[in-house]
């Protein structure tokens, strides 16, 4: 099981700020994401456990993956 | 002086407040082409007057405001102004660009610019309407706060037909009456925060200006410029951070992205994350206070909140405001900010040194060195506080003073984080490095845009290696020039973050974005010849739309590598006049806190490595090792016989 957070206007699409899932590696993930597409669920940045993570990386249970998009302003 | 470009109404008016006497200050097409407007025309007037001995408060100062010619042009985000003086916090010009309606309104006047100097026998606002200059009396109005004024102005300004005359605004509240250091002036909601202008012009006893006419800006090529504006409103609404991030989130959407990148700034800069900061954060704002999203005048990023604080709806908090009344003093009650955020407006203080002040006072007591009574996360006499430094009371009167001078009073320097005696913005430099060298060589200081904002490449936008010093001294010089030419033109620097083409910030993981990341350490020298050799740049970037528009509004021909070494000479001009009042290398300095603790214990990085930095940085500008511009440089940007003819 890893816990989810989503961050930034993926958040307001979303719905939803943290959620749980029982999947196996960053691939299945994307399928799980509520509202957001696995499209628009790929082109958010990943961390697990507050560092990045590509999408070979495989989940141990406790994980706490967090999603957020590419943000800038003053 | 009249001029043949378009985007000017050709005046600008010198305003003597001891005299009162108003006359034409000439400023030549010649000097529109080398100065363009903004806060580089600002900075062309304060060099011809100041000669490094002036003080702040003082008949020998001068409050510039300006506009730029893209002001009220139509295109986006274009109803910026800019203030310029010598800031009585860092002793060194300051500059503050501003949104709002003001800007256009001094336009419709028939002005570009006003300039402000001596100071009136007692408290008074001032009227222009079509380029008349009218004097009242201000007793009235003084002492009142920055929304209570603003509405009163408009009961002066009302017809026989009893509206209020269309109108612009500036005013200062409290806090500038007082002197408090880090006062601004207020125009509408908006702010002309840094350097403390609020309170030169209140040493100036100008308590407002207001500004309306019914003139048009002229365009050079109205029908190109037409168009081109509607391709530039299309491409920044369709721009993920300037069509989706910002219109939705605001400023206040990047908190969770620093907390991920170790760069929000926490306990007085003590650490780059904030546990509780997801209770202060842009999604938390967004999802359970905002109401509705504005925007200033032809702005299509409407980056502004409107919040419901106690059945008012007023401004919501930007990032700085979010982060630094949030963590900054380990606070995680997103009501209160919001509440503090309208107070500090409506007293006309800047948000970002008061906090950083309050910050440093806490720590000041944790430690044991001032005995104040403020204590990190105890926050519940905070809005008396600001109260008491508006109104110079109690220990509101030393905090009135800003961290730097209270450091140099009680100890810590160490931990009076600012830059010139300015107060850094709300990212933690330990982890973007070229962020901290932008802060420390800002020439108005601790102000993370004009310290060219490469915080964007150092994992905001793109991901950058973000301690590594390799490349980003030349970036920096790049972006701070950048900035500089579009606050000067009188566009909103958010329209820059389209300079990043879209796909680079929709795909973050694509293969070209990871290649841009990889690569962006090593573009030292790439850029370092542009900014070397802009002219080589002699041709509109199709994700700039800035040099078009810039050229179909004023008739100037402009190349992206023109509207660069425009931006430098600005840039190299606003030093050189600071170097008339002892500005060098020692003075582009940061708290030790941020250039030798770590901020990670376990990663030697975790610090920014200032002086290696520097020492490229100054190379790229063409300045010598005590961070002066030579006399090579000067002749190169046509600034020498300007400025060292006052000496």
């Amino acid at each position: 099981m890893v816990r989810v957070k989503i961050f930034g206007t993926a958040r307001l699409k979303a719905g939803v700020g943290t959620f749980e899932r029982d999947v196996k590696n960053v691939d299945e993930l994307l399928d799980v994401i509520p509202n957001l597409t696995r499209k628009e669920a790929k082109d958010l940045v990943l961390l697990v456990n507050g560092k990045p993570a590509g999408r070979r990386y495989r989940f141990r249970d406790g994980d706490e993956v967090v999603l957020l998009a590419p943000a800038g302003g003053g | 002086m009249a001029s043949k470009y378009g985007g000017y109404m050709g005046k600008v008016l010198k305003i003597d407040l001891t005299s009162r006497q108003v006359s034409e200050y000439p400023f030549s097409d010649e000097d529109r082409e080398l100065y363009i407007g903004g806060k580089t025309m600002a900075a062309k007037i304060l060099g011809d007057h100041m000669t490094g001995k002036e003080k702040a408060f003082s008949e020998d100062n001068l409050l510039v405001v300006t506009t730029g010619p893209m002001t009220g042009s139509g295109a986006p985000s274009s109803s910026r102004f800019n203030i310029s003086t010598l800031s009585p916090q860092t002793g060194y010009i300051t500059s503050s660009n501003c949104g709002g309606h003001f800007g256009y309104y001094l336009k419709k006047a028939g002005l570009d610019a006003l300039i402000l100097t001596g100071r009136c026998d007692k408290p008074t606002w001032i009227e222009i309407q079509n380029e008349k200059v009218i004097f009242h009396d201000a007793g009235d109005i003084w002492g009142m706060k920055t929304g209570e004024t603003q509405k009163a102005l408009d009961d002066k300004l009302r017809m026989k037909n009893g509206r209020v005359r269309k109108n612009g605004k500036i005013c200062i509240g409290p806090a500038g009456e007082n002197l408090v250091l880090y006062s601004c002036i207020v125009s509408n909601e908006r702010v002309s925060g840094r350097g403390g202008t609020g309170a030169v012009m209140g040493w100036m006893r100008l308590k407002a200006v207001c500004a309306s006419g019914n003139k048009e800006v002229p365009v050079h090529d109205k029908e190109k410029m037409v168009k081109h504006t509607r391709k530039w409103f299309r491409y920044l609404r369709e721009h993920p951070l300037t069509g989706n991030q910002l219109p939705r989130l605001g400023t206040a959407g990047l908190v969770s992205a620093m907390q991920m990148k170790h760069i929000l700034s926490t306990k007085n800069y003590t650490y780059g994350q904030f546990d509780e900061f997801e209770k202060v954060s842009g999604e938390e704002l967004a999802e359970k206070y905002n109401i509705v999203n504005k925007g200033c005048l032809t702005c299509p990023i409407r980056c502004a909140r409107t919040v419901e604080v106690n059945g008012q709806q007023v401004k919501g908090p930007e990032l700085e405001t979010l982060v630094l009344l949030g963590g900054g003093i380990l606070n995680d009650n997103l009501e209160s900010i919001l509440k503090w955020n309208y107070e500090l407006d409506e007293l006309g203080m800047d948000t970002i040194s008061c906090a950083n002040t309050i910050s440093y006072a806490m720590e000041a007591n944790e430690k044991g060195l001032w005995d104040n009574g403020l204590k990190f996360s105890e926050t519940a006499e905070l809005s008396q506080i600001f109260e008491d430094i508006a109104f110079r009371r109690g220990i509101g009167d030393e905090l009135a003073l800003g961290s730097k001078r209270l450091s140099e009073k009680y100890g810590g320097k160490e931990f009076a984080i600012h830059a010139k005696g300015m107060e850094l913005a709300a990212y933690e430099p330990r982890r973007a490095a070229g962020l901290g060298l932008g802060y420390a060589t800002s020439n108005r200081g601790g102000c993370h845009l004009n310290g060219g904002y490469l915080v964007i490449l150092e994992g905001l936008g793109l991901s950058m290696n973000q301690t590594t010093y390799h490349g980003k001294a030349d970036l920096t010089m790049l972006f701070q020039d950048l900035m500089e030419m579009i606050s000067a033109a009188g566009q909103c620097l958010f329209t820059s973050y389209a300079f990043f083409p879209a796909p680079l910030m929709k795909h973050p993981n694509a293969w070209y974005t990871r290649l841009i990341n990889k690569v962006l350490p090593y573009s030292g020298a790439v850029v370092r010849i542009i900014n070397k050799y802009p002219e080589i740049a002699c041709f509109h970037l199709p994700v700039f739309h800035h040099t078009k528009g810039f050229e179909y509004t004023t008739g100037m021909k402009m190349t992206f590598g023109n509207y660069i070494r425009c931006g430098e000479r600005g840039y190299n001009l606003e030093r050189e006049i600071n170097r008339r009042f002892g500005v060098n290398a020692n003075k582009d300095a940061l708290p030790k806190r941020l250039t030798q603790s770590l901020q990670d214990p376990d990663d030697p990085d975790s610090r920014v490595p200032l002086e290696k930095m520097k020492k490229v940085y100054y190379h790229a500008r063409g300045w010598n090792r005590d961070g002066l511009p030579t006399e090579r440089t000067l002749r190169k940007l046509k600034i020498l016989q300007d400025t060292r003819r006052s000496e």
